[in-house]
């Protein structure tokens, strides 16, 4: 057995040593992941319309079922009143924009960091 | 045989892989060109398992790791800056996906992470050791996670300091260090080792 004394000996020995084997699959696994994946039918903001939409469907289906259609009819123009009054105010569209803007900002921002505890033992 | 002529003739041409740069590479997967990421995860996917391995000395997750790395490398391949190396992308993507894994394995464990492997293992690990591959595979795994990662990558890419210090995101100095004493760590290991054998 080598004791290894000298620093060349053991660089030798450690550039010699084999890379660890993956598992067999891992290739086409990650191939089927990345490269060969299907492209998604629908795109991810269609699938958030649809869930809007049927959120929206379903709820205006209880409030027909719970209270019948005038009642229902009425709380909607109430609702769509009210709604359109708010829109219709410049600071409410001026928030928007800067919820918007920030939202957009966050966005483009590079927020890969390695966890502090990690960094701190690394040291 | 006509038929085999023109086909022949309207082949793109053949390059081996090897003879295709990485940077090449990723600017032809980022044109459309998918294939062109596989000839990467061929070229790279042994060497990001064996930086994964040794990281977190699990081989699921080594391979989950590997998938996850390679996986968001082909989401974010537009934020790869060109001039920039491959290898070492890759490796801090791992690297940063180990680091996640260990995080959270240390949040859900009640256990404190052993700083170093049992060396004493059973008869079976025993045994193989007389293998000199095996006896320095146990005598990195013994080392603490901070040296081991370190020795992993100088094993991986050469004696480039900056590109270690660029993955693990330290300086060079701690880089040199770590490794000095990984080093010496192992030196230590392997002559117990040895010393433990013949007596």
């Amino acid at each position: 057995m080598k004791p290894y004394d000298s620093d060349d000996e053991l660089e030798r020995a450690l550039f010699a040593l084999p890379l660890e084997e993956p598992p067999a699959d891992l290739r086409a696994s990650i191939l089927a992941a990345t490269v060969y994946r299907a492209p998604l039918a629908v795109k991810p903001w269609e699938v958030w319309a649809a869930g809007v939409l049927c959120a929206l469907l379903t709820w205006l289906l209880l409030l027909v079922v719970r209270g019948g259609a005038t009642p229902t009819i009425s709380m909607i123009s109430v609702y769509a009143s009210g709604a359109l009054a708010l829109f219709a105010q410049p600071q409410t569209l001026f928030w928007i924009a800067v919820g918007g803007g920030a939202a957009l900002w966050v966005s483009q921002l590079n927020l890969t960091v390695v966890p502090e505890a990690l960094r701190a033992t690394r040291r | 045989m006509t038929n085999v002529a023109a086909v022949l003739m309207e082949a793109p041409p053949i390059h081996p892989a090897d003879q295709v740069d990485d940077q090449t590479l990723v600017t032809a997967a980022l044109g459309g060109r998918a294939e062109a990421f596989g000839t990467l995860v061929e070229r790279y996917d042994r060497a990001v398992y064996h930086l994964a391995y040794r990281t977190l000395r699990e081989p699921e997750e080594a391979r989950d790791a590997t998938q996850e790395a390679f996986f968001k490398a082909y989401r974010s391949l537009r934020t790869f800056k060109p001039g920039a190396k491959f290898s070492t992308w890759i490796f801090s993507i791992t690297y940063h996906a180990c680091c996640d894994r260990l995080a959270r394995r240390k949040r859900y464990s009640n256990e404190e992470l052993p700083e170093r492997a049992d060396p004493s293992a059973g008869p079976e690990s025993q045994a193989i050791a007389s293998d000199e591959a095996h006896r320095l595979r146990a005598a990195i795994e013994a080392l603490p996670e901070k040296y081991r990662t370190v020795i992993t990558l100088y094993h991986l890419q050469g004696c480039q300091y900056e590109e270690i210090a660029q993955v693990l995101a330290i300086p060079m100095g701690t880089v040199k260090t770590h490794l000095f004493r990984a080093k010496e760590q192992l030196r230590r290991i392997l002559s117990e080792d040895a010393a433990g054998v013949s007596e």
